[in-house]
């Protein structure tokens, strides 16, 4: 996808030939990635040729068939739910939209093949498209119901529209294609061209998560809340893995239809969408390869439990309910637990990533941020109630307050969580009151969250380079610089050693760090930090008091909530104290902490008296 | 005998050996308090000796017999009581229900001693008295933390272990929030306490572990700890004036 163009960006990018030549060995793996890509080339090619030097009856290339055009659809399913985490029940109906634009296309109309495909696939990617807009919105349950209600329909549609669809009867003789004046009608050279797309949609799959697309989709799985501040627009990225699923599966049906030469909509049922689903976990939803595995799996198992006959659908089904219990992961999932012990992470090399661009010049002294009478209630509870701040460029503001008084609604409001009751938030001399947070985050808003949001199982780089991939981010495209101003972003909060590891098993502190660069490496203007020293001790307090300071001597404006009373001593320029939803006391940091008010509210005993 | 004794713990997260032969004993009636840098492997001897984290090797014993090969749940039940960092409350339920759920370990409590063990919780977390009927997810951050501590102190342990208890509240909270956890040492309860304000830990407790990557370094009490040079420049943010903030 965009790989090639970042092959061709990083050599002459203009960070020089030491960070290039780090760079290329750093993204690792990438010659592992020829190995296996050489790998799977070969064993693709001896399974795919296999047919024609074993001889084998035309009931296993039968199963065959019915595996490679299964597992194309099924590879759909790994994007829209492994991939993205989106729950889709339909599969059957887009994979029966591929098949019987070719069933009806070819027979009915007479049209060829390769036309009758397309249009195939190009209806259900368009109904994917649609279908994915209207109710990905939703999600969970919601979405669980639509997509089990849109298949319902369209298997009422099959059934009950006869005089289009032939109704229950099905389509029968459906032709074969033929391709360089070469009819396809052997089976094994038919095999062969569905084996050869299954291998190209298992290699665009298998590719993706590395992706900006593909990051993003997984950035989604994992919070989609922080995605979507994190400036990914996450409604849309939804909307293209549902749409790229349904593709995949007409693909598959379309192949599916001209295999078998016989279609009715039996196959294309709502017990067929489970089947998908089915196979798409058992395998393991996390990579292409669990797809196609889960699907064989799931084609040969009935066969090969047919000798239990009477009970062989209950073996069936306890076999499946086996694995699912004892494989959470799928079966790749185990397998790759297994080779991860010996992999080696790629080493880092600290020296050779470049310094943090982080500068923002100021040149208007005006306030960056204008919070003008914002109120945020929920039902009669006014969590924010008419609070005015004016925020100036270049400095760091606290917001400071007993806890529950509004600190983190305000904050929400802010970024566009919530969406203010009234009252207008300026940025910028620009009114984003009604701005959706991913594109708050493209005007320059960064932000990191009280209890750590990160995305859990993906490693560290890759967290950070999810922001480094926010609009409007000045940066050199393609992979290498995501990768490099990633690396730096890291290297700024201390925590590039870690890179490769992934973000959940880091310790707490780190954690924020993690967090903290992730907001960096998206080139703010304007950073929210809600309780960055909280679990940090004194010596880690400090440091972070240093880099808060750095950060505003680079141009950023720093707005952040924080209880720790001496971070905020350390670097404060002006304190917002916050009560009930109210501003009760605003200014300087030495004449803050001295009104009575704050001290009767908040701190107690005088805050040096604390330890 | 000591109320827990670990024996050379080694704990591991994949192939990461985040405890490297841990040996520590807390006296009843203690407030032990495990300071060090984050990373260091103090959460995870907590999740270690509450079952979180099957130890690889070594020996946890609770009263002189072996805990380290049974179930979380059995833990619980013998005694011990984890309070985890970052707010695991249940979002669904109010606050009341969340506090009671502490007692579940207990068996059935009559209503009466209930109601009474709750408005306690109360009198320390006023706050949460006002939002008793409030769903868990609606409170703030710090008020969840409140929660998740009232939570555990509900379960009446024989040991309560406290990971980062002051993570997010308001200072006047952390205030009331140790002067708690002295009155439950007064009432007999054992505490191991994790914390990042190692300051006010060593207000409270009666002893000390410093813990550097994975294995403990420094063991005394809080005198000896604030005296000592390396501990003061590693954990307490270097220097005297530092010290007092």
């Amino acid at each position: 996808m965009n790989r090639a163009p970042s092959r061709g960006g990083r050599a002459t990018s203009e960070s020089g030939v030491a960070a290039a030549s780090s760079a290329s060995t750093k993204v690792g793996g990438r010659s592992g990635h020829g190995k296996s890509i050489v790998l799977l080339v070969l064993l693709g090619t001896v399974i795919a040729l296999l047919p024609f030097v074993v001889p084998l009856s035309p009931y296993v290339l039968n199963i065959l068939m019915q595996a490679t055009t299964y597992s194309i659809a099924v590879l759909g399913m790994t994007v829209v739910l492994g991939y993205t985490g989106q729950i889709n029940l339909a599969q059957a109906s887009f994979f029966g939209l591929g098949a019987y634009a070719v069933g009806l296309g070819t027979v009915v109309f007479g049209l060829n093949f390769w036309l009758t495909l397309l249009l195939g696939i190009g209806l259900a990617t368009a109904a994917g498209f649609v279908l994915g807009l209207t109710t990905l919105r939703l999600g969970g349950h919601y979405l669980a119901m639509i997509t089990i209600s849109f298949q319902q329909i369209f298997d009422l549609v099959l059934v009950n529209w006869a005089d289009v669809t032939r109704g229950p009867d099905g389509i029968a003789g459906i032709g074969r294609p033929s391709l360089f004046g070469y009819t396809l009608s052997d089976d094994r050279a038919y095999l062969l061209l569905c084996a050869a797309v299954l291998y190209l949609a298992i290699y665009l799959v298998w590719r993706l998560p590395q992706t900006r697309l593909g990051r993003a989709m997984r950035a989604v799985r994992e919070n989609e809340l922080a995605a979507e501040v994190t400036g990914i627009p996450t409604l849309k990225v939804k909307v293209i893995a549902f749409t790229l699923s349904a593709t995949l599966a007409g693909t598959g049906g379309a192949l599916f239809a001209a295999g078998f030469a016989y279609i009715s909509p039996d196959n294309f049922n709502f017990a067929r969408s489970i089947e998908f689903l089915t196979m798409v976990l058992l395998g393991g939803a996390q990579s292409p390869f669990g797809g196609a595995i889960g699907t064989s799996l799931l084609i040969l198992l009935p066969e090969w439990l047919r000798f239990l006959k009477e009970v062989y659908l209950a073996a069936y089904g306890l076999s499946v309910i086996l694995i699912m219990v004892f494989l959470p992961a799928g079966i790749w999932g185990l397998i790759r637990s297994r080779v991860a012990k010996y992999r080696k992470l790629p080493a880092i090399d600290e020296e050779a990533i470049p310094a943090l661009d982080l500068d923002v010049p100021i040149t208007d002294p005006s306030p960056i941020l204008r919070l003008d009478n914002v109120n945020k209630h929920f039902g009669g509870v006014r969590a924010v109630d008419g609070i005015s701040i004016d925020v100036f460029r270049g400095t760091v503001h606290a917001l400071i307050g007993p806890n529950g008084s509004g600190k983190t609604t305000t904050l929400n409001v802010l970024n566009g969580i919530y969406k203010a009751t009234s009252g207008r938030i300026v940025f910028n001399d620009r009114d984003i009151t009604e701005t959706a947070p991913h594109e708050r985050a493209g005007l320059g808003i960064g932000r990191t969250f009280q209890n750590i949001r990160l995305f859990p199982s993906m490693s560290v780089i890759e967290n950070v380079m999810v922001g480094a991939q926010r609009e409007n981010n000045p940066l050199a495209a393609g992979h290498a610089a995501l990768r490099e101003r990633a690396l730096s972003a890291l290297k700024f909060v201390g925590m590039a050693a870690n890179a490769e590891l992934i973000v959940q098993n880091l310790p707490y502190g780190h954690q924020r760090l993690v967090e903290i660069a992730r907001a960096l490496a998206g080139h703010p203007t304007f950073l929210l930090l809600d309780e960055p020293a909280a679990g940090l001790n004194q010596t880690e307090k400090k440091a972070l008091g240093e880099l808060l300071k750095r950060l505003r001597g680079h141009g950023l404006t720093v707005f952040l909530i924080e209880h720790d009373i001496g971070l905020i001593e350390q670097v404060a320029d002006t304190i917002t104290v916050l009560n009930f939803g109210k501003k009760i006391a605003e200014g300087s940091p030495e004449a803050v902490l001295r009104h009575p008010d704050v001290v009767a509210a908040y701190l107690g005993e005088p805050a040096h008296a604390a330890a | 005998m000591p109320l827990l004794e670990l024996r050379n713990i080694e704990s591991f997260y994949g192939n990461v050996q985040a405890l490297k032969g841990v040996s520590l004993h807390v006296e009843k009636g203690e407030i032990v308090t495990l300071l060090g840098a984050n990373g260091a492997g103090k959460t995870t001897t907590l999740r270690s000796i509450s079952g979180l984290v099957r130890p690889a090797s070594g020996e946890i014993l609770l009263d002189g017999k072996p805990i380290t090969k049974i179930t979380p749940e059995a833990i619980v039940r013998a005694g011990i009581a984890h309070v985890p960092e970052g707010r695991r409350i249940f979002p669904g339920l109010t606050v009341q229900e969340n506090i009671m759920i502490g007692a579940s370990g207990r068996g059935r409590l009559p209503r009466r001693q209930m109601q009474q063990e709750v408005e306690e919780m109360y009198d320390i977390f006023p706050d949460l008295k006002r939002l008793s009927g409030a769903l868990g997810w609606s409170l703030s951050g710090g008020q969840q933390q409140m929660l998740a501590v009232a939570r555990g102190l509900m379960s009446k342990p024989r040991l309560l272990l406290l990971d980062e208890p002051s993570l997010g509240l308001a200072p006047i909270i952390v205030q009331q929030l140790f002067a708690t956890i002295r009155q439950i040492r007064e009432r007999g309860m054992t505490v191991l306490l994790v914390e990042q304000n190692a300051n006010m830990a060593l207000s409270v407790a009666d002893r000390g572990y410093v813990m550097v990557t994975g294995t403990l370094t420094v063991e005394g009490t809080p005198a000896q700890l604030l005296d000592n040079e390396e501990v003061r420049a590693a954990y307490l943010g270097g220097g005297k004036h530092a010290a007092a903030v």
